[in-house]
């Protein structure tokens, strides 16, 4: 008797507990069917197909994108970046009676992790790191393009940009946005006024640091700090040198982990980098030490000639201060010379879209990620929010319309469409535990002087993932 | 607007649903004595309902609504074929057909992707298992009722772990699920099918016994779904590896891993402790304490005696041979320790002593306001706040981190004759003030005020020898050219105590909490106990060392378990201000790390799962010390 009692009463607590969940969801649904499409109205059981069964579909007429919504999330989070994609999406979804909404968040990078693994992905992320894109990849969380977004893909971007998006042998992101990560920032009129030749070569590039100190002057600015990033310019140094000094193959091998951290010419350039970055005299830290120095920091040091060079990427147009005269006169920009045997590598970056969910209107704003129209709206969009100036934006697209830059960019355009041998950031290959974690953090550790190099490099190889 | 609105109706939705389900659950309750059969009804198809809206809402069955509606039905058929037989054997039958169509509409609906596949070994031994619990159970309830219904309710539980729970769903096919479903369905029916047929007083007793579960079972459910439920499957992902959707068994080796980590503890530079100037410090103002402890105990005719003066210094020695030991032995645990160790001590103390001095003083709102304000801020706030404050500029630039500011102007003062002797002489007019002091507790036979006088002078001597001799402040002289520039301090980046300097942001925080409870409970300490010992001639130290702090001993109590559970917690304040760099990483941190930016759930679990065990103890101390309060009122 009291058996069929804790029975019912154990159903009513079902009950309640099934009420509560229901009305739960009744709130998240209401408050996400504007920025999500609304998943309960179509039947459709679980989203995500099983990964390895890479069946690609094609996309359906644009037709039917007509009061559709895709949401798109990314790392990209200032206001004139994320403004200018999201202005650059309006004009496809304005042309299409869809919507697309972009998110941005500077720790991009562990909301992804845990909204894919929550289950509630974006239905575009976009990826600032191909080594993360593969582990979506083979975890199953995104879906392989369909063939005819590939094709635009292949047709417009150069072959190094696509392979990046490229995982076993299946296409899945798109580029989005490239980066050149070998370039000087420097005054030219600092240069000028003080007879400084563009140096050619590394030599030249260490004598002219020398003389820069010998005149009184402080020839690097150098930051590190980026929140939870903090090291990835550090890391970038690393590479740019790697490429220089050991060459693409041995770069490959490294980034692949068939080369240790502990190998003993990594560990001679990482304390290349670190002698001469503690050279008295040699580095300006805006915020006193290397490793405190938000690495957007060093825009007005090199303007007010605080320091006289800075290594630092194309997107670093963005942190100049408002107004700066830029390309000849103003602040410019100098290749990272090349190293000993003559060839110029390129370090690049940049970030690849890919999709979560399986519907056409979410193929049909990737099919537009690939697209020229993409990268010229995107680029006018920026450009327009950063008043004209440099806008932070590049792109490598081959179909664009290269006049919507400005000349300073269209050089580093021609550098990355050009180059001959082009490798994507390391960091951003290597799995995330080494290229998201202990790279930074022991880089970080090395730069600051709380540990040796050699234990830093042997805390890298520890940590790197034995699978 | 549009999603305040939309947040405003979700919420008004939701308080509208429950408490519609609250009231239907009571009124539903209300229909068992009088009319049986739609109670039943009304039970069987809310079970089923139930049973498949969760399914529904895990995207576990395709067609949804028709799946639902379908179950609904036969649930309440069910229900209430049920209560309009009084035959034993067709209630059975009933209730056999009812699941098996039930369990057989849950295999036919289930969604493709995850169809069991029915492994025989595993469904056997699962089973068996089911069986065994259930006849262990029936034997330990002393043999009264019949065998048959425990086998089937817990033969019926190890078929549901052994087809559907334990292997991973997926790969099976739609007659396999069937079945799963169907043979399921079977058991919990005839289960259901066997339950006695109720007479009107077991009616009555269910519609009264069933309110306290009724109130009961909401907070309960919360609390499983929230705390129970996750934690259960924290302590489980701990011992696997891999990445979120390959997830493998691996035994212990994530807390291996986590003990076996050279950066969880690091003794290397232990003996560095007894070389620091810390260390020697605090043993010497520990001695000193000891020495006043026995010269004052003499007096009172005891081996020891704890005064005020003697305890101060003993727990300041206690503080620096702590912080010496912290800073030798480094480590993302000894990290959390030290946060433990001083943030608990410093706020405690601190929200102690502002209590009592402020106690009854003029403006006493008026500074406790100020004082518990910080705690308005949240961490990430206060740690923006605090990352301005310690912010270092390069040498040649104006400092704009007060820290930093101030410590630069001391060394360009103790650089400059004229301010270095205008500073000394103020520092030698407080010493002379505090000898002073001293000279009239020893003429007074007070020695702890001696003591604590002498304490005091100790730092001030050496601020005088500090400022006559090698300099004070953030200064460095260039060699070559003999100028002096000023230096700052990189706070954040300094090992070892870069981490101390982030504990003052909790401090910061935490003082005002712990004033405020404690001031609390000082103004609750009798007055009559207090002008007693007034009129016993006690005195001002000694009326606070011997009736007050006794008196509030429980609740310090509870302020040191609350602190040392929020500071083992720590997450925000390293995340924010140095994210872990620079020998500062904590658990908290680590956790998140792991988990979320490497997608190592199980080292992730496994770190959680420590600090768990961290916790527990201190929570098990609060309750403890919770019920026997309780037990003494």
């Amino acid at each position: 008797m009291k058996r069929f009692r804790i029975v019912l009463l154990v159903l009513v607590a079902f009950a309640l507990v099934a009420a509560a969940c229901s009305s739960s969801s009744d709130e998240t649904t209401t408050t996400a069917t504007e920025s999500t499409e609304a998943t309960t109205t179509t039947a459709a059981p679980a989203t995500t197909t099983t990964a390895g069964g890479g069946e690609t579909t094609t996309t359906e007429a644009m037709a039917s994108l007509e009061g559709t919504t895709v949401t798109v999330f990314g790392p990209e989070s200032s206001d004139e970046e994320a403004g200018a994609m999201q202005d650059a999406l309006n004009v496809f979804a304005d042309a299409n009676g869809m919507t697309i909404t972009y998110t941005g968040a500077r720790d991009f990078s562990d909301q992804i992790n845990a909204q894919a693994a929550g289950g509630n992905p974006p239905d575009i992320a976009i990826f600032p790191q191909p080594g993360k894109l593969a582990d979506f990849a083979r975890e199953g969380f995104i879906l392989p393009l369909p063939d005819d977004v590939t094709a635009t893909t292949v047709e417009n971007w150069p072959e190094a940009f696509v392979s990046f998006g490229n995982v076993d042998g299946v296409q899945y992101g798109v580029p989005n946005k490239a980066d050149i990560k070998s370039l000087v920032w420097y005054d030219t009129q600092a240069f000028d006024a003080n007879g400084y030749a563009i140096p050619q070569s590394l030599d030249e590039l260490w004598a002219l640091s020398d003389q820069m100190v010998a005149n009184g002057q402080t020839p690097w600015c150098v930051g590190i700090e980026s929140g939870p990033a903090t090291g990835w310019p550090f890391t970038d140094w690393v590479e740019d040198m790697t490429l220089r000094l050991q060459g693409a193959d041995y770069y490959d091998q490294w980034v692949a982990g068939e080369i240790k951290f502990s190998d003993p010419a990594m560990i001679d350039i990482w304390q290349t980098i670190i002698d001469l970055w503690n050279k008295p005299g040699y580095v300006y830290a805006a915020g006193g030490s290397i490793a405190s120095t938000p690495f957007g920091d060093n825009g007005q040091p090199l303007v007010d000639g605080d320091c006289m060079m800075h290594r630092q990427a194309s997107f670093y147009s963005a942190f100049l201060p408002e107004g700066t005269p830029t390309g000849p006169g103003g602040i410019d920009v100098f290749y990272f010379p090349a190293g000993p045997d003559g060839t110029k590598p390129v370090l690049g970056g940049g970030t690849l879209a890919a999709a979560f969910d399986d519907r056409p209107e979410v193929w049909a704003v990737m099919n537009y990620y690939a697209s020229p129209e993409y990268s010229t709206e995107r680029q006018k969009a920026q450009q327009a929010r950063k008043g004209g100036q440099l806008s932070g934006y590049l792109s490598a697209n081959k179909n664009m319309d290269t006049s919507v830059f400005l000349p300073l960019e269209q050089t580093m355009i021609d550098i990355m469409l050009n180059a001959e041998v082009l490798r994507f950031d390391g960091s951003d290959l290597m799995p995330a535990a080494v290229g998201a974690g202990t790279f930074w953090t022991e880089g970080t550790s090395a730069v600051n002087g709380d540990e040796t190099v050699e234990e830093a490099v042997a805390n890298i190889d520890a940590s790197w993932p034995s699978s | 607007m549009d999603r305040v609105i939309a947040t405003v109706v979700g919420i008004i939705a939701a308080v509208g649903v429950s408490a519609i389900v609250f009231i239907g659950a009571n009124k539903v309750f209300d229909l068992a004595p009088r009319r049986w059969s739609l109670f039943s009804s009304l039970i069987g198809g809310f079970s089923s309902l139930l049973l498949f809206s969760l399914l529904w809402g895990n995207r576990l069955i395709d067609q949804p609504v028709a799946a639902t509606a379908l179950a609904l039905i036969v649930g309440a058929a069910a229900g209430y074929a049920l209560s309009r037989t009084s035959d034993q054997s067709a209630h059975l039958v009933i209730g056999i057909s009812g699941g098996v169509i039930l369990g057989g509409l849950l295999g036919f609906f289930f969604t493709d992707a995850y169809l069991p596949a029915i492994s025989p070994v595993t469904l056997v031994v699962s089973v068996a298992v089911g069986l065994a619990v259930g006849a262990a159970l029936w034997a330990s309830r002393g043999r009264k009722t019949s065998i048959i219904r425990p086998l089937l309710l817990w033969g019926s539980i190890g078929w549901l772990f052994g087809a559907w729970l334990i292997p991973t769903l997926g790969g099976g096919s739609r007659i396999e699920a069937v079945i799963a479903g169907a043979v399921l369905g079977a058991g919990i029916g005839a289960w259901v099918g066997t339950f006695p047929l109720p007479d009107h007083r077991m009616k009555q007793s269910i519609a009264l016994g069933s309110r306290k579960y009724i109130f009961l079972i909401p907070a309960l459910g919360f609390v499983l779904m929230t705390l129970v439920i996750p934690l259960i499957r924290t302590f489980w992902l701990g011992f696997l590896t891999g990445t979120p959707t390959q997830l493998t068994w691996t035994g212990m080796s994530n807390y291996v891993a986590i003990v076996t980590d050279p950066g969880i503890i690091d003794f290397s530079n232990w003996t560095d402790m007894f070389t620091s100037r810390l260390m020697w410090a605090g043993v010497l103002v520990l001695l000193i304490g000891f020495a006043v402890a026995r010269i004052s105990g003499k007096r009172l005719g005891q081996t020891v005696g704890l005064t005020g003066g003697s305890l101060s210094a003993i727990a300041a020695g206690v503080i620096l041979v702590g912080f010496a030991v912290f800073a030798a032995v480094r480590g993302t645990i000894s990290n959390n320790l030290w946060w433990i160790f001083a943030v608990t001590i410093f706020s405690t103390g601190m929200g102690l002593a502002i209590a009592v001095l402020s106690d009854r003083s003029k403006g006493e709102s008026v500074a406790k306001s100020m004082i518990f304000m910080p705690m308005a801020i949240s961490f990430v706030g206060a740690s923006i706040i605090w990352r301005f404050m310690y912010i270092a500029r390069p040498p040649q630039k104006t400092q704009t981190g007060v820290m930093n500011a101030v410590w630069i102007k001391l060394g360009q003062w103790s650089n400059s004759p004229t301010a270095t002797a205008v500073i000394v002489a103020i520092l030698i007019l407080i010493l002379v003030g505090i000898l002073f002091i001293a000279w009239r507790g020893r003429k007074a036979h007070m020695p702890a005020i001696t003591a604590g006088a002498v304490v005091v002078a100790l730092p001030i001597v050496w601020l005088i020898y500090r400022f006559l001799g090698p300099g004070l402040g953030g200064f460095q002289v260039i060699e070559a050219t003999g100028q002096t520039i000023g230096q700052p301090i990189l706070f954040l980046q300094e090992a070892p105590f870069n981490n101390f300097w982030m504990m003052v942001v909790l401090i910061w925080i935490q003082t005002g909490f712990a004033m405020v409870i404690l001031s609390a409970a000082i103004k609750a300490v009798p007055t009559e106990l207090i002008e007693a010992s007034r009129i016993d001639g006690a005195s001002e130290s000694q009326v606070f060392w011997r009736i007050t702090i006794p008196q509030v001993s429980p609740t310090i109590g509870v302020v040191v378990t609350t602190l040392v559970v929020t500071v083992l917690k720590v997450f925000d304040i390293p995340k924010v201000m140095t994210n872990g760099n620079f020998g500062t990483q904590v658990l908290a941190n680590e956790m998140w790390q792991r988990a979320f930016t490497e997608l190592n759930f199980g080292l992730g679990s496994a770190i959680a799962i420590v600090l768990f065990l961290g916790v527990l103890p201190i929570m098990w101390l609060n309750i403890r010390r919770m019920q026997k309060e309780r037990a003494a009122h």
